[in-house]
């Protein structure tokens, strides 16, 4: 690539600019990851204590409905759990960490009461009621992971490319511009360097030509006869 | 916007949270898995509707991978999935590639 450039002063000019913005570029970069990584890894601790007590509600609510289904029959769980009228809904909103917009899930009708769950109360169990409790707590640890794991699933992109912008300005812009700086600076040397010898040269010749006309001359001054007689 | 938590897998495992009110669910019986999760998970990605995709870890395994990708990273709707460790659902593949170390490794020993 070095050899793509005009050896010119005014290219020399231009990526001294560049290298100074990229070199800017580059370390607000670097600050920008490093800020990124600090704050996903508290991220990171508060999705695992989040993935823990996930683990714990399923196994819970697998326990209750798997006890419901024993005592009550597949069918008639299968029966409740068609029945219900409400249903849980989520609404997201966006919080803003270092330039990456990460959701934050609000929830709503996860919880019910009795009444509310809308199968007969006559017709089922106290174990029902146990399973459906379960899993709408299940649910809501649910949402709460989503919310976590969705963050954490977009600061590791946002890390991911700013990791590769750093790398390719650090690995390959930077060390380019510094070849073409360095290629251009040579460059001129070497045109400096033989615009002197030029320069020397016409010098050497220069005074050559006066020394052979002052010869000239004096050779013309001792016999003007001759030079008039040539005329 | 208000969206709907989904949740895809065999009938088993989706009883329990249509119990819980969740109205969005794909029931997959488990000899079927191979031939018919991939469909139902593309159908469920592809709702508008739905902000949550609820999985078993283990019904990840039946999915193409073409599939498993698309919902292992996708980030509306997100993929909780139940029943695997922590780093389930692609995230730990994704640490070791963004920061360059297993961060979750401690985790599953």
């Amino acid at each position: 690539m070095a050899e793509d450039v005009k050896p010119t002063r005014k290219n020399l000019m231009e990526i001294e600019d560049r290298i100074e913005l990229s070199e800017r570029g580059h370390d607000t970069l670097e600050q920008k990851r490093d800020g990124l990584i600090m704050e996903f890894m508290d991220i990171l601790d508060q999705a695992q204590d989040v993935r823990a007590g996930l683990n714990e509600d399923y196994e819970r609510a697998q326990r209750t409905i798997n006890m419901a289904r024993a005592m009550e029959g597949d069918v008639a769980v299968r029966g409740a759990a068609a029945a219900l009228k409400e249903h849980p809904e989520i609404t997201t909103q966006s919080k803003n960490i270092m330039g990456v917009v990460v959701p934050q899930i609000e929830s709503s009708r996860v919880k019910k009461s009795l009444d509310q769950r809308g199968y007969g109360l006559l017709g089922t169990s106290a174990r029902i009621d146990e399973a459906a409790e379960a899993y709408e707590q299940l649910l809501e640890s649910i949402i709460l992971a989503a919310e976590v794991e969705t963050a954490m699933k977009k600061m590791l992109e946002e890390i991911e490319t700013t990791k590769r912008r750093v790398n390719a300005l650090e690995f390959k812009v930077l060390p380019d511009l510094y070849d073409n700086k360095e290629y251009i600076e040579q460059k001129l040397e070497e045109q400096e360097r033989e615009e002197i010898f030029r320069l020397k040269k016409i010098k050497a010749k220069k005074e050559e030509e006066e020394k052979e006309q002052e010869e000239a001359e004096k050779a013309a001054a001792k016999e003007p006869e001759t030079v008039v007689a040539d005329d | 916007m208000s969206q709907e938590i989904a949740v895809v897998g065999s009938p088993d495992f989706t009883t329990g949270f249509r119990l819980a009110g969740v109205r969005k669910f794909e029931n997959v019986p488990e000899e079927e898995k191979d031939e018919r999760l991939d469909d139902a998970v593309e159908r469920t990605l592809a709702d508008d509707d739905v902000g949550i995709v609820v999985m078993h870890d283990g019904d990840l395994d039946h999915l193409s991978r073409n599939v498993r990708q698309a919902v292992e990273t996708s980030i509306e709707p997100t993929l909780v999935t139940l029943g695997g460790g922590a780093g389930s659902g692609g995230l730990r593949e994704q640490i070791k590639r963004a920061i360059g170390i297993d961060l979750m490794e401690e985790d599953n020993e």
